[in-house]
């Protein structure tokens, strides 16, 4: 990209897109198979699962729980409600991934994964910030994503209730979140470059 | 006589225990829970389905029993939220009791089954004199992809109509696909189904049926030629 055109940043943000979905994909993919041989381990009736209580520390992130609700938000709120959520992830997956490696009920496989996740995560904001820096020099968005500035700033008060949490219901709620950014992610894409695969 | 006349009487009984047999979402926007009921007690027996939401004590009875049919309740757009699990619980009563169903717990982006996919359509094509079928559909018109909602893939099948087994192929994200080393002058059948990264395979879509032309003959005529 030489000349540096205008299709050609359009281009390569797209193409930043795809990487970070992939990404992201991988992500929850791997804290879904984790989650399912947690499953199959602690829990072998299912009924018990209903009754684990399901207080995600991230809950106190606002976060578009349809697909309209989504479609309506900002791009900038979108960006920043993905940030929120992998900053807030990065130390209860480090300290999950310790607890794996503690445990010896599990086999390094398990215990590879969960620190694979942890890392992945720190990737994944990683890449979802190079690519809100480069839509804010398209001025595709403006430059008001705090989280972009100082990401610490921007993790709820109360961050560091998942000390709290159990390791499953720490996974549970990962899995969830990492599908939401997945999905916040592809939406986001869609609106930005609708001609690249949506 | 007395006992039989006893019995007669134990015709009558409070409902079976109903159970919640699926939820699907075709879409992530809407989704369907189905229940089978239990015997009816011998009696008039109506039933009810219930759901709470997660991080929430306020209990809501179904709010659509008929668009999905008999035996079912339908959650529109305002009722679906996805990564928020629902309880759902199903409750038979009659004139004499009441029964509930096992509770179950479901969370909409899980439980993804499309339709399949639309507007399916095969064509013979050709390369360099030899024949390949193009296949080409169009994803399930409620499944809405072009927003990223929803990512599809899809996987055909085909067979020569006389043959007993499918040759399958994952198509991934594409909404074509060719098919080579085609029998000459064979008669093809083919169907396509999608599923969403984290859901449920679609039924297949109705089959294509498609005939190759008779591209040896053609061939070894011209050589006699």
């Amino acid at each position: 990209c030489a000349n540096a055109q205008a299709g050609c940043h359009v281009l390569s943000l797209a193409n930043l897109f795809d990487r970070v979905i992939q990404h992201s994909a991988r992500t929850h993919g791997i804290s879904n198979d984790l989650h399912y041989e947690f499953e199959q381990y602690f829990l072998p009736s299912k009924n018990h699962i209903a009754r684990v209580s399901r207080n995600c520390h991230t809950s106190s992130i606002l976060t578009p729980n349809g697909k309209e609700n989504a479609q309506r938000m900002a791009r900038e709120e979108l960006t920043e409600v993905i940030l929120k959520l992998l900053v807030a992830w990065r130390d209860p997956l480090w300290h999950f991934h310790q607890s794996m490696a503690h445990h010896h009920d599990f086999n390094n496989f398990s215990s590879n994964k969960a620190l694979e996740m942890s890392d992945m995560v720190h990737e994944l904001r990683k890449g979802v910030e190079k690519v809100a820096e480069k839509m804010q020099v398209l001025g595709i968005i403006s430059n008001t994503v705090s989280s972009l500035a100082s990401p610490e700033a921007s993790l709820p008060s109360d961050s560091a209730e998942w000390r709290l949490m159990k390791d499953y219901d720490l996974l549970y709620c990962f899995r969830r979140d990492s599908n939401k950014v997945q999905n916040y992610l592809k939406i986001l894409k869609c609106r930005i470059v609708p001609e690249h695969g949506c | 006589l007395f006992f039989t006349a006893h019995s007669t009487g134990n015709l009558h009984s409070p409902p079976g225990k109903p159970a919640l047999t699926s939820c699907r979402s075709p879409e992530k926007e809407t989704f369907t829970c189905w229940w089978k009921p239990g015997s009816d007690g011998g009696m008039p027996t109506s039933h009810a389905l219930y759901y709470r939401k997660e991080s929430s004590e306020t209990v809501y009875e179904c709010p659509d029993y008929h668009t999905a049919g008999e035996n079912s309740c339908f959650f529109n757009k305002k009722d679906t939220s996805i990564w928020v699990n629902y309880n759902i619980t199903v409750v038979a009563t009659n004139a004499l009791g009441r029964a509930f169903s096992d509770p179950v717990e479901i969370d909409v982006v899980y439980i993804v089954k499309p339709n399949p996919p639309e507007k399916v359509t095969v064509t013979v094509m050709e390369d360099k004199g030899w024949p390949f079928l193009r296949v080409s559909w169009e994803p399930p018109h409620k499944a809405d992809t072009r927003s990223g909602w929803i990512t599809l893939i899809y996987e055909l099948r085909v067979k020569l109509e006389e043959d007993n087994d499918w040759e399958m192929h994952l198509a991934g994200q594409q909404k074509m696909f060719n098919i080579f080393s085609l029998r000459s002058g064979g008669k093809y059948l083919v169907e396509v189904r999608c599923k969403p990264d984290h859901g449920f395979w679609s039924e297949w879509s109705s089959t294509s049926y498609i005939k190759v032309p008779d591209y040896f003959h053609r061939e070894k005529s011209a050589w006699i030629l």
